[in-house]
């Protein structure tokens, strides 16, 4: 299996804009409280789409919201 | 635990609790099952259809009452990316199951046994379709 896995700072985003909620991120990027919340736990990578959602809801690029770790074990479930 | 993932729960129990008790029934003492068109046994089969839609009825609307409008969000891509997924794994079973029935069976068997053959792969495809989809918010959950 290939190595690799993607991280990701949104739990500390939220906190720093304002403790915004998971089901606030969710509702301003058409996807539902149990995704973010998912995302945040790195048991589902979001699309492409979603993830530049995300990271223009906190204005900032998306490698501050992602990183890819080449030498991480891979997620069990996306 | 999600509304979908409650659908899918409830999905699971009315199968069980109709489908299990007919396919034990036919299993156990299929010889009373005389060949086509002896029509009897549809009877038996459309009184377990009914209280598969009476569970489901009643479970839909115990839900739908019990979870606010904001508990029931619209499909988001995770949700579509579980469907798909189940969906297909309901598909190779759904299959399998079809060639197993329509290509093999005619040379071994005869009548109701083909025709229960056909539903129990359906029906096991659609708990399998069902299941996947309960896993795999379980495991996205956990």
């Amino acid at each position: 299996m290939m190595q690799g896995s993607i991280s990701n700072r949104i739990r500390t985003l939220r906190f720093m804009n304002g403790e915004m909620s998971q089901a606030e991120l969710g509702q301003r990027i058409g996807l539902t409280r149990q995704t973010i919340a998912a995302i945040e736990a790195g048991k589902y990578s979001p699309s492409l789409e979603a993830a530049f959602r995300i990271a223009q809801v906190f204005n900032v690029p998306l490698g501050e919201v992602f990183q890819w770790d080449a030498t991480a074990a891979p997620l069990k479930a996306s | 635990m999600s509304y979908r993932e409650k659908i899918a729960w409830l999905s699971l129990i009315a199968m069980a609790v109709a489908y299990g008790p007919y396919f034990m029934f036919v299993a156990r003492d299929p010889a009373p099952w005389e060949p086509l068109p002896h029509l009897h046994p549809l009877g038996l089969f459309a009184l377990v259809s009914i209280v598969r839609m009476l569970i489901l009825g009643a479970g839909y609307l115990y839900l739908r009452l019990g979870s606010p409008r904001e508990e029931r969000p619209p499909l988001d891509e995770r949700d579509r990316a579980i469907e798909h997924r189940s969906i297909s794994a309901a598909y190779y079973v759904l299959i399998a199951g079809m060639i197993l029935v329509g290509c093999f069976m005619p040379f071994s068997s005869t009548g109701w046994t083909i025709v229960n053959a056909a539903i129990f792969w359906i029906v096991a495809a659609e708990v399998v379709h069902y299941g996947v989809v309960v896993a795999s918010y379980r495991v996205q959950a956990s």
